[in-house]
């Protein structure tokens, strides 16, 4: 690994890149650019985009095959861009790419790093790769503590709980989980919530009493609320008031763990946090990252900085391919959405006016200046939405025609089972499907990730017990994967662990797991119970 | 930043670590269930064939269709690993501990030969045939031998000459001779036959390792009423009903041993297989070969009754003079559990 300001023609590129993106008004954290080999970028890939990471056996293994791959000559190593955004922002450059290449990188890493920045969920932070190396330290000092066999054993466990990370989710750790102090969580994760101001009332305290309908039964159980919620917290330090989908920050959190344990912990969730940011921002990431990229790309070209401008765009037009709906292609979506935005906004489209004109004609032939400048606009994008709202509210279904997302293989469609009622245009190799049915599939897909919703509901089952609950669609877990999930979360809560999936109740202790028919609860009666303070599931 | 190469050799040894102890499992468990299956071909890696790892969590099941759609979980299928052959033996040994083999006798001296192999312009031996082409070929080129021109002169001149030329041929004389005598007049097929396979399997196998493959020479025996030797493959297919003389096959054994090889430069053993089942004074005759002739040159031998029958009793006569020889070893094999037993009672040290 060596810096940029090494190789003297690199240097001069990213001078010219970031020369532009200051042109342009790009709000930038500061970008630090690396050069890696084939061998450390891999490496460095497995570490999450970090430069260091603990011993461990999954990257481990992940390395030994990729080495194999790229001896072998299956994997060529080449990858377009890596970058960790935050402030200042590392991006990582392969010393086999090309110099028009590495400055397409570079440029691309502009977009990303502003992305972050702007974003409403504020992925970027302060020194976070630094941050990441020093909770590395951390584990790796508890490691020693630990002993190399406990250290494996429990990094083996916490790996299993690494896909229950949902720091953005509506169910995160705040709006779940009050507890009696703040937590100085070395995370980044949390977005610090606008304080409600509160507005005064007129105050009499007689016609409150006359006013008010509560009976004393009612006063009685408030106050009983109350009592038990403050036994609760000054108990246990916290509760749960909502169901809980950050499992691994729960359990980070709250875990009866050494400060080893915890750092391991610690540092697989901030590391891994970042993923939920990625998948929720992934077509809108992408799109600005590409946009800034042609934009730059341009301005080099234009002034020579690099040559190829062909190679670029087959570079370009090969990244931007159009897939199916559910093969989507974020950079392809994403850079055709924004440019189509943008013309929008330049032809001032989106608007009360246009919106409210009637006449089709004119509606066809409206253009009139914007007072914003259409760039503010969509930074103000940037700054409110994410992937869902985006794809809401300007996916509509000539798009989704325009850039092919309903367009199957013939033959994949049979396979997929899509009824001939949704298919609404065909030819020899080709089927359209309804732009609607795509759309809703395509804005679902933020409600699961297709993975299964798992939220913890309970901290205090049966005496101390952890209860998880897999929130019903009519899907069934993978069966032989429940026992040793459900141990690898009983050796990190030290007490048994229970999971409530369908109508069979799983419990996990003392290496023995057992299952019972209970009856079926639905996600909503479990959380209107939490919020009632009552026990969400009795067995 | 700190670091100035971003590397993962600490991982990759914590996988390869983990690699290590799979295979200590796997060869716990080949000592255990006594399936000798894993080692292929001789002194090739043995390849290991395992469950991938991936760390469990909660998914989707099967059943739910539509998984390509979602991030779906990597391999989920085997993952293979290659053991260097010596390592594997090394393993097989340190858990069996079984001696190391290679230290006994002298097996170092190796028999010299000359083989004339190459030819040049000076020499003593004239090799006639080289010498008249070439002389016929420059006979042509100079004139002097045109046929259609009536001439038939071939000159043979200095450099046509070619000679014979000795080269000294090193040949190891063979460090280790095992011979493996198997009775055919008893049913050698199905349980039988394979438990017998697998055992010649760990005999060779642990030799070649002990002695280097190309310094160990297998010769197999079989006999009913007449010994003679056979080639590997027919030591397990010929067979034959009638009566049986095994004393006849250790004598051709030590017949074998002591004219075809140098006593005193040689690791002998010998492996005998049946049922058993003996008559007459044959076991007598085996004591008598056993005790006169074998044991004073053999390192090791083994006597192996192979699913013994209510007439077996040839380890019962044996016993008498050899429990607890140093080289005579008396085993018994009732089910694959019992081949590490009997490898242990062949191989292994008394205390």
């Amino acid at each position: 690994m060596r810096l940029i300001n090494t190789d003297p023609e690199l240097f001069e590129l990213e001078q010219r890149v970031k020369h532009h993106a200051k042109a342009m008004n790009r709000s930038l954290p500061e970008m630090r650019f690396f050069i890696l080999d084939r061998l450390e970028f891999a490496s460095l890939l497995e570490k999450h985009v970090y430069p260091t990471s603990p011993s461990n056996i999954w990257e481990g293994k992940k390395m030994i095959n990729k080495k194999l791959q790229i001896e072998s000559g299956q994997e060529s190593g080449i990858y377009y861009e890596v970058v960790q955004t935050g402030n200042p922002s590392y991006a990582y450059l392969n010393n086999t790419n090309s110099p028009m290449m590495q400055a397409s990188v570079m440029a691309h890493v502009v977009g990303h790093c502003e992305f972050s920045e702007l974003n409403v969920l504020k992925d970027s932070n302060m020194d976070r790769t630094e941050f990441i190396m020093h909770l590395v330290k951390k584990v790796d000092n508890g490691r020693f503590q630990m002993g190399e066999k406990n250290y494996l054993n429990f990094w083996n466990a916490a790996e299993s709980i690494i896909p229950l990370i949902s720091p953005h989710s509506q169910f995160n750790l705040n709006r779940s989980i009050e507890d009696d102090t703040h937590h100085g969580q070395e995370t980044d994760s949390t977005v610090p919530e606008e304080k409600v101001k509160v507005l005064l009332r007129p105050f009499s305290h007689t016609m409150d009493t006359l006013l008010k309908t509560s009976s004393n039964e009612q006063i009685w159980q408030e106050e009983l609320q109350k009592k038990t919620q403050q036994e609760q917290i000054s108990r246990q330090g916290y509760r749960l008031f909502a169901p809980c989908q950050d499992i691994l920050g729960f359990l980070k959190n709250y875990a009866p763990c050494s400060w080893s344990e915890k750092a391991i912990l610690n540092y697989m969730y901030v590391t891994h946090s970042t993923h939920d940011f990625v998948v929720r921002t992934q077509i809108m990431n992408e799109g600005w990252a590409m946009y800034w990229e042609k934009k730059i790309m341009m301005e080099l070209f234009k002034e020579k900085a690099v040559k190829g401008i062909i190679d670029y765009a087959k570079t370009f037009s090969g990244v931007c391919l159009p897939r199916p709906f559910f093969a989507r292609n974020p950079y392809h979506l994403g850079y055709n959405l924004w440019t189509h935005i943008e013309q929008l906004y330049e032809k001032g489209k989106i608007s009360l006016d246009y919106w409210e004109e009637t006449d089709q004609q004119k509606k066809n032939d409206w253009d009139i200046k914007p007072s914003n400048r259409p760039i503010q606009e969509l930074e103000n994008l940037v700054k409110t939405v994410t992937d869902y709202e985006f794809l809401r509210r300007f996916l509509t279904p000539e798009l989704i025609f325009k850039f092919h997302l309903n367009r199957i293989p013939k033959q994949q469609a049979k396979g997929m089972g899509i009824n001939k009622n949704d298919i609404v245009k065909e030819d020899d190799h080709w089927s359209w499907i309804q732009p609607k049915m795509v759309k809703n599939e395509m804005l679902n897909f933020f409600t699961h990730f297709y993975r299964p919703r798992i939220y913890i509901i309970d901290n205090d089952f049966k005496d101390g017990g952890l209860l998880i609950f897999h929130r019903n669609d009519y899907r069934k877990l993978r069966k032989d994967w429940i026992r040793p999930t459900l141990a690898n979360i009983n050796f990190i809560w030290k007490s048994p662990v229970y999971l409530i999936s369908g109508n069979t109740l799983y419990s996990y202790s003392n290496h023995k797991m057992d299952e019972i028919e209970v009856n079926e609860v639905s996600f909503d009666q479990v959380a209107e119970k939490l919020q009632n303070f009552e026990k969400p599931v009795i067995v | 930043m700190v670091e100035d190469k971003i590397n993962s050799n600490e991982s990759e040894g914590a996988f390869n670590d983990f690699i290590e102890d799979r295979i200590d499992e796997m060869v716990d468990e080949i000592l255990n269930d006594g399936n000798f299956d894993h080692f292929g071909d001789r002194n090739s890696d043995i390849i290991v064939d395992a469950n991938d790892i991936i760390p469990p969590t909660f998914t989707y099941g099967d059943e739910g269709g539509g998984q390509g759609q979602g991030p779906g979980q990597e391999g989920g299928g085997k993952i293979k690993f290659g053991v260097p052959y010596k390592r594997f033996m090394e393993l097989i040994a340190s858990k069996l501990r079984l001696p190391d083999l290679s230290k006994e006798g002298n097996g170092k001296i190796k028999e010299i030969s000359y083989a004339y192999k190459t030819f040049g312009p000076t020499g003593i031996l004239l090799d006639k045939k080289r010498t008249f082409k070439r002389a016929l070929r420059t006979s042509i080129a100079t004139g002097s031998y045109v046929p259609q021109e009536d001439k038939w002169d071939v000159e043979i001149r200095r450099k046509d000459r070619r000679f014979k030329i000795p080269e000294r041929v090193e040949n190891p004389k063979y460090k280790a001779v095992v011979f493996y005598m198997g009775d055919i007049s008893y049913s050698t097929f199905g349980e039988r036959l394979e438990m017998e396979k697998r055992l010649v399997n760990f005999i060779q196998s642990w030799l070649d390792f002990n002695y280097g493959t190309n310094n160990v020479e297998h010769r197999f025996i079989v006999h009913d009423m007449d010994a003679y030797e056979v080639q590997q493959d027919e030591f397990y297919q010929v067979s034959n009903i009638g009566g049986t003389k095994a004393s006849i096959a250790f004598d051709l054994v030590y017949q074998l041993a002591f004219h075809d090889y140098s006593v005193s430069s040689t690791n002998f053993y010998a492996f005998y297989f049946g049922d058993g089942e003996v008559f007459g004074n044959d076991s007598k005759e085996i004591t008598e070969i056993l005790t006169e002739s074998m044991c004073p040159v053999f390192n090791r031998i083994g006597i192996t009754e192979v699913l013994p029958g209510r007439w077996s009793r040839l380890n019962q006569d044996l016993s008498k003079n050899f429990s607890h020889h140093p080289k005579v070893r008396l085993s018994k094999i009732q089910s694959n559990s019992q081949t590490i037993d009997v490898i242990k009672a062949l191989f292994g040290e008394y205390k």
